[in-house]
């Protein structure tokens, strides 16, 4: 049976669990920041603008690598190409209660895992509504600030005396990027992953990291439109 | 601030919102979901995933055998824990906690 909440209580409760995750998350990207050289502004600057987590993990590793702007631009763009399916899959979940009045605000904060959170609510009953949306968006938003602004004001040495801690923020950015693809694998996708992954290594082995990186999202954005039609249904 | 910080910043934060405000305005939920775009689309972001993930995992091979074992648990950690919760956060934060916990005991 499905219940009704208010969109104000509806959208706390949801947030909840996601400002308990981001926050962590997001410290550790502050003291990723400053410990690639970051100043605390910096590392403020790249949540506040961008709002894209494992996006931004990768926006510090490249500025670190000394890939030029543009192509770790583009980069991070592709990698979040994913976001233009989330707003359309809400509205259509929204039925008769699609409103995109504010959707210019709120869109802002559709990131993977406050889309996953809409999503679940509308599942359980929850009624869509635009306020539901900024409290979900923006509370998740102001926990990524504020967890950012401790790891950056920590700074990157506050881990030196605990390397056990350091290994487990280390692992932040793959674990991340493994847990996003195991939330959007399909059957459908399969043969796009395989060959991106297979792009990757010839790339990295045969020429450079950043070779890599465009030989394996090239090369399997095209492996998509190879793909069995009518298969979207599978895994 | 540096320079190439901010434009970085402006032009991934720029296009991430486009990427996220735009479909809101154009009807992509209309499109043919067999169109080309729509497959181009549905692929790019799995494969851009895909892609980092093996570029972040590929200098593993060459670190210590310590270093491998304790990146192994966090992998085994995450695919469990997604499997149990289906949450992305969750899975993150238990595959560094297992990280963590393998570095402590030894793996480091």
């Amino acid at each position: 049976m499905s219940q009704e909440k208010s969109p104000l209580l509806a959208g706390v409760q949801a947030v909840i669990p996601l400002v308990l995750g981001y926050f962590p998350i997001a410290f550790s990207f502050g003291v990723a920041a400053t410990r690639t050289g970051l100043s605390p502004i910096e590392a403020f600057s790249l949540s506040l603008i961008v709002f894209a987590g494992a996006a931004q993990f990768l926006a510090i590793a490249l500025l670190a690598s000394g890939a030029p702007v543009l192509v770790a631009g583009l980069t991070l763009a592709a990698m979040n190409l994913r976001h233009v399916l989330y707003g359309p899959t809400l509205l259509q979940r929204a039925g008769v209660h699609r409103a995109t009045r504010l959707g210019w605000l709120w869109a802002f904060a559709l990131t993977d895992e406050v889309f996953g959170a809409a999503l679940g609510a509308l599942a359980k009953g929850q009624r869509f509504s635009e306020g539901f949306m900024m409290i979900l968006g923006f509370g998740a938003y102001a926990a990524w600030l504020a967890g950012t602004v401790a790891g950056a004001w920590a700074g990157g040495g506050a881990l030196d005396a605990w390397p056990s801690v350091g290994a487990g923020l280390d692992f932040m950015l793959p674990a991340l990027f493994l847990a996003l693809l195991l939330s959007i694998l399909s059957a459908r996708q399969v043969p796009a992953i395989v060959i991106a992954a297979a792009a990757t290594v010839l790339g990295t082995w045969f020429g450079s990291a950043t070779l890599g990186l465009f030989a394996g999202m090239i090369a399997g954005a095209v492996a998509g439109l190879f793909g069995r039609k009518g298969a979207s249904h599978a895994g | 601030m540096r320079a190439d910080v901010v434009q970085l910043a402006l032009m991934a934060g720029g296009l991430t919102y486009l990427w996220r405000y735009l479909p809101l305005r154009i009807s992509l939920g209309d499109m043919p979901q067999d169109g080309i775009l729509s497959r181009f689309l549905a692929a790019t972001g799995p494969a851009a995933i895909a892609t980092l993930f093996v570029a972040e995992m590929l200098p593993l091979l060459h670190g210590t055998q310590a270093a491998q074992g304790r990146e192994g648990v966090g992998v085994l950690a995450v695919i469990l824990a997604f499997a149990w919760r289906k949450s992305v956060v969750f899975a993150t934060l238990a595959g560094a906690c297992a990280c963590g916990v393998a570095a402590a005991l030894g793996l480091s």
